[in-house]
């Protein structure tokens, strides 16, 4: 199974490995799409954290009791399908085909689970149909 | 056994009329042949959406009081083109807002320009007109400033110098080590990805190749509404090598068209932004085909593997006006999302939109069948092969 999460760490606990907790004691594979430091020394990062849905469900469990505020599956891109002509411009830039076309009817759609919210998909649309969310 | 555009347009009116799409009409040749096809069809329908940058519309706002000539203006702070009579003006699609940074920090988003202009006039949006001028005796206002809407001007015609690009280069990047901003997309480097535009069999002038149909007066779906060919389109280059079915091997043929905007709709009229490199109009066009005889039956009936496009890289090749395309690749090679250059295999993407030029040939199929669009008879065909028109480049001449 594969979960996407958003990460905030207060900066009380930034200098705490516990990303690297969850991987050993959790056997989760963690891939790190984005991370982040702010200036007051908050972090803020997202993932893509693959592994059964038991460790997955303790692993999040044990983030949010270590004092980190997890968001899983953020909206992190906004796709408006009435902004969209299905040109397939965003295709070849979205490497995990969150972005795709029906082969039959060449009609564009968006899968937010695949979606690592590289964010590449945003110049090359030219019709402005996905933009970052609020807070992405 | 050929058929006259008269007879054509009677079997409109009384309703026999048999209409199919390009696509369509590519099965029906297959199975039947072309001969057989000729005696059961009567018009092929064709459809392309994509960004054509020769765009623009010519409105006409009404006299203000007291009156104005004006000399420069903007409509949402895009300038647009005053050189013409009081109170006309040119909203070239091209031409970007005021303020915009432009490519200040690499790569430009280019938000709003013309294109975006048109949109917002067909969706009936109020727009903001500033105007300026250096006061006459008959026309002594010096500025203006106004609400303007498309419901209460008195004229406001698309006018597209060159659209409906006969064939298309596929654009790839060789040798540059960061990705290149292009009116096709963004390239990425080492040939990572292949961009195109056209839609390959339903698109107008592949189906009918050396124009025997289309021409000065044509009727056309324009936009969303009906529209016209007013002339053959700048740069059009009917002397380009061919196929063996009459396809030309590269950009050739184009159209210059005009209608009334007022009638067209935003589903088939969008304002672009190519980040890096600017703003754009896409627009919606299908050309009616009438399946005069045979040999119109056997153009009609083209396939996406008969299609061949250029690849041209726009590293080095394209910017500086030199080389020889990398190879050539089919339609349908473009359509399966990869092509093979150079022993590697690349990921093709469209500029062009595949469903919207379906939906155009299906609504203009539908219009022809319900009698609500006649065929207009060309007055002065297109300029074809041999002709003297032709697409050169420039000679330069030092001052």
């Amino acid at each position: 199974m594969q979960r996407s999460a958003y990460l905030h760490f207060n900066n009380d606990i930034v200098d705490k490995p516990l990303i690297s907790t969850l991987i050993r004691k959790y056997d989760i594979e963690i891939n790190i799409l984005e991370a982040r430091i702010t200036p007051n020394e908050e972090g803020s990062m997202f993932i893509q954290a693959s592994g059964t849905d038991e460790n997955l469900d303790k692993a999040f469990g044990f983030l949010v009791s270590s004092g980190v505020e997890v968001t899983v599956r953020p909206k992190r891109l906004i796709w408006r399908k009435e902004m969209c002509t299905s040109c397939g411009a965003c295709i070849a830039q979205c490497l995990p085909r969150a972005l795709d076309a029906d082969p039959e009817t060449g009609i564009v759609s968006y899968d937010e689970d695949k979606c690592i919210a590289c964010m590449l998909c945003i110049p090359a649309c030219p019709y402005g149909a996905v933009e970052k969310s609020a807070g992405a | 056994m050929s058929k006259t555009y008269e007879e054509i347009n009677e079997k409109i009116k009384n309703g026999s009329v048999v209409v199919v799409t390009a696509e369509e009409m590519t099965q029906i040749v297959k199975e039947k042949g072309a001969k057989q096809a000729s005696m059961e069809v009567d018009v092929v329908t064709t459809g392309t959406f994509s960004p054509m940058c020769s765009s623009g519309a010519i409105i006409n706002i009404g006299h203000s009081t007291p009156k104005i000539r004006i000399s420069k203006a903007w409509i949402n702070e895009v300038p647009v083109f005053c050189g013409l009579a009081a109170v006309d003006m040119y909203i070239g699609a091209t031409e970007v807002a005021r303020e915009d940074p432009l490519n200040k920090v690499f790569p430009g988003q280019f938000k709003y320009g013309g294109g975006h202009v048109i949109e917002d006039l067909v969706r009936g949006r109020d727009l903001i007109l500033e105007a300026k001028s250096y006061g006459t005796d008959c026309y002594p206002r010096r500025e203006l400033k106004t609400i303007i809407n498309i419901k209460d001007m008195n004229n406001a015609f698309l006018l597209n110098p060159r659209n409906s690009y006969q064939n298309y280069n596929v654009a790839v990047n060789v040798h540059s080590k960061r990705p290149l901003y292009t009116y096709l997309g963004i390239l990425r480097p080492n040939l990572a990805n292949a961009n195109f535009a056209g839609s390959g069999l339903l698109s107008p002038l592949i189906n009918d190749p050396f124009y025997r149909t289309i021409g000065v007066g044509t009727r056309i779906f324009l936009g969303g509404g009906i529209g016209y060919v007013y002339f053959y389109g700048t740069q059009h280059d009917p002397n380009v090598p061919r196929t063996e079915h009459g396809i030309p091997r590269g950009g050739a043929g184009t159209l210059a068209v005009t209608g009334d905007l007022k009638g067209m709709s935003a589903d088939f009229l969008r304002g672009v932004s190519m980040t890096g490199y600017g703003v754009s109009l896409a627009v919606g066009i299908g050309v009616p085909i009438p399946v005069l005889d045979e040999e119109m039956a056997a153009f009609t009936g083209i396939s996406d593997e008969e299609i061949f496009a250029p690849v041209v890289d726009y590293s080095q090749d394209y910017p500086k006006a030199k080389g020889e395309p990398l190879g050539y690749v089919s339609y349908a090679q473009l359509r399966s999302g990869k092509i093979k250059l150079r022993g590697r295999t690349v990921e093709c993407a469209s500029i062009s939109s595949l469903p919207k030029a379906r939906e155009i040939a299906l609504k203009l199929k539908d219009w022809i069948k319900n009698g609500k669009f006649e065929l207009g008879k060309p007055t002065q065909p297109l300029p074809t092969e041999g002709s003297e028109i032709t697409c050169s480049k420039l000679k330069y001449r030092p001052v």
